[in-house]
């Protein structure tokens, strides 16, 4: 898993590339919490994500926890059909607002 | 975040085994858990004498692992063990359980076989339904470890009063399997969501499951002798894992989330006030008689999970090989622990039990009169407000409706009010008194012992046995497509063709079937107790005549919904009827005194002549007046007049006089096959009404506005 940190449109942005499972996930938390600025929203650009396991999707649940709890935004990016999919019948869907791409990010 | 458990002493390992960190563990609770750092294995086994923990990765044919437990690893019976280290979301696990091997005593020990852990939440191995398994695998159903933190955002079960309960009995996979059901994900729980607003438009306000525990689907699977189709364990009534909901059933079984999808759709159908109930099958399991695979119990301590014979043969209460022996106290617990962990873990309204009977016998097979399981289950603080259905019958020649041991928690499934319906709708002579009875709740089974008629669940169908259309379409069962030459499946159907057997176009018969589907709802839905429907009985759904469809995966099972629009009219008057009822407490009253205390009878019967029935033989004419005060406004009155005339000429029947200030209105009469629902309720205008041959009217009485 590549885990990089950009900023777009006000919105501090975590690219994730590979996939999101019980192996890497800690990789993603431990990541989040050092990179994580308090008072910016949070927008994960998983494009480059292929797959999320269960493992993935509850790490995605926590990390909307914090940003709730920091009252930040957490916006997902371009995440693939077949995750949204699981997302959807799982439940785990409606917590997150979700753009297509890094384009459609509103001004922060 | 710093994790404030890391430093407990009990998170730090002791022992090293075959390099891998542990310490001894806790015996509760059973099966895996999370614990600091690691998981916490623990089984049970009384007769065994050596345990080992077997590790694999997902889908490896062999273990990267095989953990023996040290002695000091054992508690009483109980092996436990806390592994640190490990991928949870990559594991299965299993058990070797070392012991005797003396059939003739009971004990099947054999540690070359790796068995599954009866607590198991998450089951592997049937991840997709249908999809041919590996025959060749060491450890085909594989233990996984869960994770029990779906968010329910506030749901708790919904505790609808039983009396105003209605039941829809579903097969998860039947339900939307067709592509006519236009769902996303046919055959799954998550299809099943997408039907979610048409069940609450149709008025149930609960939803039966056929069995969604883990189990095989290719169990006992072969092929058609003349066909060739393959023949599957359809229904499922044949447990592999009483911890875990079917990966098969889940869109993302594949991805081991099925725990999620189902709680989702538990929480789906309870935001629109449908309540679950799961029908469970504790009487029997997957590993059948001595021919019969070893899974689980059977290795694990055969002689306690199952009821066997002095000779050590397996004993056959329910039809099926094995009998899992409910009334031994290790298994009670399991049972128990069992129905806790749905009704807290995944929010289970209820439980409809397949063959209970078979819980109320002792470790030899003798019927009890006080089973301490059932005993347990009534009085348990987590399932007190669980509703506890019971089929009160078993294979083994136990019929027990009406006084199956009922603790005053304990419903049933009420087979007699099947019949009598069924032999009344077809104008059986001799029924009218017996109708009588089932209308009221059965007050005949269930008054002596102090029950109330919400104890009696109502069907005319279910998931055994003609749906209603072929009820009223067949004389006899047509299940060539079982591949057992017919002979399977029930011939006690009570069942009339109304002229033709099957198929036809004379639209005389035609009519008449129709008539004869919509007079079964009416009588269903004007009897107090309990209604429930099979699903896609609202729409005509056929099985062409198969009275036992328990083994086929094809569009004689699945729910036709193409038939929603072609019997688009049968919808409709069964969703006015489920309706009416709703609004009409008088049909939902749940005691049996005859008194309302509103100087009309709680229920009073009716024939030609006002109070006057005919309960004679030949009396196929039979009404029934229902009344209750409307609460909670006080003073108003609900009246319900039903009449029924099953015989084959029109008949005349006198209505009594409505209330002082009150008027009758007619609201359905299924005589009018062009219109059976009055929608706007006319007022009656004469003192009677001519019903016509084998039709039904339903009144109801209101004060003019």
């Amino acid at each position: 898993m590549e885990l990089s940190k950009s900023s777009a449109k006000g919105w501090q942005v975590i690219h994730v590339v590979g996939q999101v499972d019980s192996k890497t996930v800690g990789e993603l938390r431990d990541y989040i919490d050092k990179e994580l600025e308090e008072g910016k929203p949070v927008a994960l650009d998983v494009q480059g994500v292929p797959f999320m396991s269960s493992a993935g999707l509850r790490t995605l649940l926590t990390l909307h926890r914090r940003t709730e709890v920091m009252a930040v935004s957490l916006a997902l990016v371009g995440i693939a059909s077949e995750i949204a999919d699981t997302m959807k019948v799982t439940g785990f869907y409606d917590y997150f607002t979700k753009y297509a791409n890094l384009s459609s990010l509103p001004e922060s | 975040m710093n994790n404030v458990v890391v430093d407990r002493i009990d998170g730090l390992p002791t022992d090293e085994i075959g390099g891998f960190q542990v310490r001894p563990g806790k015996p509760l609770p059973f099966g895996v858990s999370h614990v600091s750092n690691g998981l916490n294995f623990s089984i049970y086994t009384s007769a065994g004498t050596a345990c080992t923990l077997v590790l694999f990765r997902r889908g490896d044919s062999n273990p990267f692992a095989e953990l023996p437990f040290p002695r000091n690893y054992r508690i009483g019976d109980v092996f436990c063990m806390v592994v640190f280290g490990l991928d949870y979301e990559d594991l299965e696990y299993g058990y070797r359980i070392d012991g005797p091997f003396d059939s003739v005593v009971g004990h099947r020990f054999d540690f070359n076989k790796i068995l599954m852990d009866p607590y198991a939440r998450l089951i592997s191995g049937r991840n997709v339904w249908g999809e041919e398994p590996n025959w060749e695998q060491i450890y085909p159903y594989r233990a996984k470890v869960s994770t029990d933190d779906f968010d329910w955002e506030g749901d708790r079960p919904l505790e609808i009063s039983p009396e105003d309960l209605v039941i829809y009995e579903a097969h998860v996979r039947a339900f939307t399997q067709s592509p006519s059901a236009e769902v996303k994900h046919p055959g799954t729980y998550a299809g099943l969501v997408d039907k979610i607003p048409y069940l609450k438009d149709l008025g149930v306000n609960a939803i039966e499951l056929m069995p969604i525990y883990e189990f095989d689907e290719f169990e006992n699977s072969r092929l058609h002798p003349e066909t060739g189709e393959r023949l599957y364990n359809f229904w499922g009534y044949s447990t592999v894992g009483f911890f875990a909901p079917k990966a098969g059933y889940a869109a993302t079984g594949r991805f081991g989330m099925q725990m999620d999808e189902f709680k989702q759709l538990v929480k789906t159908l309870h935001k629109a006030g449908i309540e679950v109930i799961l029908d469970v099958v504790f009487n029997h399991t997957a590993e059948g008689n001595d021919q019969g695979p070893t899974l689980s119990f059977k290795g694990l301590d055969n002689k306690i999970y199952y009821m066997l014979t002095p000779e050590g043969y397996y004993f056959n209460f329910s039809g099926t090989g094995n009998t899992l022996n409910c009334n031994n106290p290790v298994v009670r617990s399991l049972v128990l622990d069992c129905l806790r962990y749905w009704a807290a873990e995944f929010h289970i309204d209820g439980f409809r039990f397949d063959l209970a009977s078979i819980l109320g016998r002792d470790p030899w097979g003798a019927p009890l009169s006080n089973p301490p399981l059932l005993e347990s289950l009534a009085f348990d603080p987590i399932l007190s407000s669980c509703k506890l259905i019971a089929e009160a019958w078993d294979a083994g020649g136990l019929y027990q409706v009406g006084s199956f041991p009922a603790f005053g928690r304990w419903g049933e499934w009420n087979g007699k009010y099947r019949d009598c319906a069924r032999r009344f709708l077809k104008g059986d002579a001799g029924m009218v008194g017996e109708l009588a009875q089932r209308i009221q709740g059965s007050p005949d089974l269930y008054r002596h012992s102090g029950r109330s008629p919400a104890t009696s669940v109502n069907f005319i169908t279910c998931h055994d046995g003609f749906t209603l259309a072929d009820l009223v379409s067949f004389n006899g069962k047509h299940n060539d497509a079982n591949g057992e030459g017919n002979r399977d499946g029930g011939d006690d159907n009570h069942s009339w063709n109304c002229g033709a057997e099957g198929w036809t176009d004379d639209p005389v018969i035609l009519s008449l079937r129709k008539r004869q589907i919509m007079n079964a709802m009416a009588i269903l839905f004007t009897s107090r107790g309990i209604p429930m429907v099979l699903m896609g009985d609202e729409f005509g759904r056929s099985q062409h005549g198969n009275n036992n469809a328990y083994c086929l995966d094809s569009p004689v099972s699945w729910v036709d919904w193409s038939l929603l629009q072609s019997n688009r009219d049968l919808h409709q008057y069964v969703k006015a009827l489920i309706h009416f009822r709703n609004r009409h407490p008088a049909l939902r009253v749940n005691h049996f005194e005859e008194d309302s205390g509103l100087h009309l009878p709680s229920c009073s019967f009716h024939g030609q002549g006002a109070w006057s029935a005919d309960w004679s033989d030949e009396s196929r004419q039979l009404a029934w007046m229902m009344t209750a005060g409307l609460q909670p406004n006080g003073g108003g009155l609900d009246v319900v007049y039903v009449a029924a005339n099953m015989a084959h000429f029109a008949s005349w029947f006198e209505t009594p006089e409505a209330p002082e200030g009150y008027r009758w209105r007619i609201c359905f009469n299924t005589g009018d096959q062009n219109s059976p629902i009055l929608a706007s309720e006319p007022i009656l205008g004469s003192p009677g009404l001519m019903l016509g041959e084998r039709s039904v009217v339903i009144l109801s009485a209101s004060a003019p506005a």
